[in-house]
């Protein structure tokens, strides 16, 4: 029985190892004049620095939550919130999005200034790897 | 493949834009809204309370509830268009008022520079006061929020916007006039001009330890029957944070206008804690008037998100007005000039404001 329970445990452990192991990737077109640190790439996908162009994914979905959260600590409701902010007092458009993580990975890799996040099985060698958050 | 590839590519390069500025023909709609009742209660009946008076002893919808919509055009890939458009109640109608009509120039990347009918941008919130998703309270705090009435001028601004590796620092200064606008004062609607409307302010937004605003606005003001060309001087200087559980913002004013009446000191601190898609949060706020006494106040507040574009509010604020001052509740000019006479004293006002509403935007 207290076997069972360990194997049991074991196999949950596994398993949420499993789900957490879906690592976001920032992505960058391999002949980007920069590599931005988390901190610019939290400026430009918050709309404050426009020096590359952020690619934004359409709907909410655990790869844009992961990297929301991660680099600007802001979960839907709050980027809502930040957006409408800048929206309504005229200081910002929401970034321009695409559908899902292939379409990021195209437009990545077809514009030199654009950037990106993506679920990092999505990666191909057309895009270059900034950093990935866990 | 590889021309699915080639197709691909192409889409992408035709869909890449400039995220900062709306392209050459497109457009964009946006609205926001706040459906909510509010009521004071109390002691006396027959007081009101607030900007305009429309809080009072009837669970009222007209104080709180405002609909807006704004459109952007983009003109050119540089240079937009944006409308705004609120309903809301002033007094006892409905108006649907052209809150802002501006062209904006996207001069680089970092520098925007607009004129025409813009938002005179003098409190944290003055930018979003319509757009109560972006504030956590139903009521912004009354102390500080209903000392400057207008809500937009004519003229120009620029917003400079400025990266840092540990954030952004923005920079905003405007200039222009509001002229034969609507001033509550004494129960009665009088006319007000703002001449030579002049500002600045700085915000620098941290990623770990929160924003930090100082601003500061100057007008020559003329009230009908009141006062002719004296200067008035507002500074505030704000501060929030939210890291996502822990949120605060606080903010403290500064009215003077020269020689005519008192000097207003005004602030006020907000903390919260979100547990889930719940807020609680507690505001203790406070005004005083030089030589006319003050008010203080304690609000206490819970939101629900139901969507993450529609927030669930509730508020109860407690007010109580010290050493014969009015704070933000009416009096009426009759019972000023009573006063003045000596025919009656000064009284001090207290009451309960209780407001549920939803905010949200689209």
């Amino acid at each position: 029985m207290k076997r069972f329970a360990q194997a049991s445990l074991l196999a949950l452990a596994t398993g949420i190892a499993g789900l957490a192991s879906a690592e976001v990737a920032v992505i960058v077109n391999p002949g980007a004049a920069k590599a931005p640190s988390q901190s610019e790439v939290a400026n430009i996908f918050l709309g404050k620095d426009k020096s590359l162009t952020g690619i934004d994914q359409k709907d909410w979905n655990p790869t844009k939550e992961t990297f929301y959260a991660a680099v600007t600590s802001k979960n839907e409701a709050q980027l809502k919130s930040y957006w409408s902010g800048l929206v309504f007092t005229g200081k910002g458009q929401p970034l321009s999005s695409v559908a899902d993580d292939a379409a990021v990975v195209a437009k990545v890799a077809g514009d030199a200034s654009a950037i990106g996040y993506v679920d990092a099985a999505a990666v191909n060698d057309q895009v270059k790897v900034l950093f990935t958050l866990p | 493949m590889s021309a699915v590839r080639v197709l691909g590519l192409a889409a992408a390069c035709l869909a890449a834009s400039p995220a900062f500025a709306l392209e050459q023909g497109e457009y964009r709609f946006n609205g926001f809204g706040t459906v909510g009742i509010t009521h004071l209660g109390g002691e006396d009946d027959g007081r009101a309370y607030g900007i305009q008076g429309q809080t009072n002893d009837s669970w009222r919808g007209d104080q709180l509830s405002k609909l807006g919509g704004q459109f952007q055009y983009g003109l050119t890939d540089k240079l937009g268009l944006t409308a705004q458009v609120i309903a809301k109640a002033e007094q006892d109608n409905w108006k649907a008022n052209l809150e802002w009509l501006y062209l904006s120039y996207q001069v680089d990347d970092r520098l925007v520079v607009r004129a025409g009918r813009l938002r005179n941008p003098v409190y944290m919130y003055s930018e979003t006061l319509d757009v109560g998703f972006t504030y956590p309270w139903l009521r912004l705090p009354d102390e500080v929020y209903h000392q400057v009435q207008i809500t937009n001028y004519e003229g120009a601004d620029f917003v400079y916007t400025l990266p840092l590796s540990f954030g952004s620092l923005s920079l905003q200064a405007n200039g222009g006039q509001a002229v034969n606008r609507n001033f509550f004062v004494y129960d009665q609607l009088r006319d007000m001009d703002y001449k030579k409307v002049a500002g600045a302010n700085a915000a620098l937004a941290t990623n770990s330890f929160g924003t930090f605003r100082v601003g500061y606005s100057e007008s020559s003001l003329s009230l009908d029957g009141f006062i002719e060309d004296r200067k008035g001087k507002f500074t505030s200087l704000g501060y929030q944070f939210d890291n996502g559980t822990w949120i605060t913002a606080n903010e403290a004013t500064r009215l003077v206008v020269e020689g005519a009446t008192s000097t207003k000191d005004a602030f006020y601190l907000m903390g919260g804690r979100r547990f889930g898609d719940f807020l609680a949060h507690v505001t203790y706020a406070q005004m005083d008037e030089s030589n006319a006494g003050g008010q203080s106040s304690w609000t206490y507040g819970l939101n629900y998100s139901l969507t993450p574009t529609v927030t669930l509010k509730g508020e109860y604020k407690r007010v109580d007005t010290y050493d014969q001052g009015k704070g933000v509740f009416v009096k009426s000019f009759d019972e000023l000039v009573s006063e003045a006479f000596g025919v009656t004293t000064p009284r001090t006002f207290d009451g309960d404001i209780v407001s549920v509403g939803v905010d949200f935007v689209f």
